[in-house]
């Protein structure tokens, strides 16, 4: 699956996307758990709903919805345009 | 509807009057513009960073207008956003609907900048004279 970052959660990502393909992620907690673990700086804010805001195929989710191999899953804080 | 996410500043009459010279029976348009402000939280601004998530912003945003146009019945609408580095006095978004009469008109582009400010996963990182703040709509 592509795992693509914005705003500041890219300044502690160091990067903008990445294919991650694990069998083992099957939800959003389970991607969770991954990538606290490759990003230590990103687990406190993984922990909290109002801090990252997930998308699974450019479609807001608040649960821990179960995720496919070919999902694009898009990790942002709060939006703030206008 | 017309849904633009771009860099570069634009003509707001010149929008305007590309839509409206479709529809003589416009009786109506209503226009929200959102500026970049020198003055924010007793910070001076010096520009804005605006970064958007394109892919997702334009289906959502269609969402968005779709809606308020069955709600209002509105004829037609235009939301530009631009994105990349705005400085103070600067344009960020236009929308503007399109109606027979007023009240609709006001009423759906009161609902579509609402939506667009809750929704819209566009994130703004404003500068200072030292340093910066990613910024968070409030809800």
């Amino acid at each position: 699956m592509i795992i693509k970052y914005f705003a500041w959660i890219k300044n502690i990502t160091e990067i903008e996307e990445e294919i991650i393909n694990d069998v083992k992620i099957t939800d959003i907690n389970k991607l969770k758990k991954v990538l606290s673990k490759r990003y230590p700086k990103l687990k406190k804010y993984l922990q909290k709903n109002e801090m990252i805001q997930i998308a699974i195929n450019l479609k807001y989710t608040r649960d821990n919805k179960p995720i496919k191999p070919k999902d694009e899953i898009a990790l942002f804080p709060p939006v703030s345009g206008g | 509807m017309m849904i633009k996410i771009q860099k570069k500043d634009f003509n707001i009459e010149k929008e305007i009057n590309n839509i409206k010279s479709k529809y003589p029976e416009v009786g109506a348009i209503s226009t929200f513009i959102g500026y970049v402000r020198n003055i924010n939280n007793q910070k001076k601004v010096t520009s804005i960073n605006l970064e958007v998530y394109k892919k997702m912003a334009i289906p959502l945003l269609e969402d968005i207008t779709t809606k308020a146009i069955k709600k209002w019945n509105v004829i037609d609408s235009l939301i530009i956003h631009r994105y990349g580095k705005i400085l103070v006095n600067q344009k960020i978004v236009l929308v503007a609907t399109f109606s027979m009469h007023r009240d609709t008109s006001f009423k759906a582009c009161n609902y579509i900048m609402n939506h667009l400010k809750k929704d819209a996963p566009f994130w703004k990182k404003e500068f200072y004279n030292e340093g910066y703040k990613w910024l968070k709509n409030s809800k």
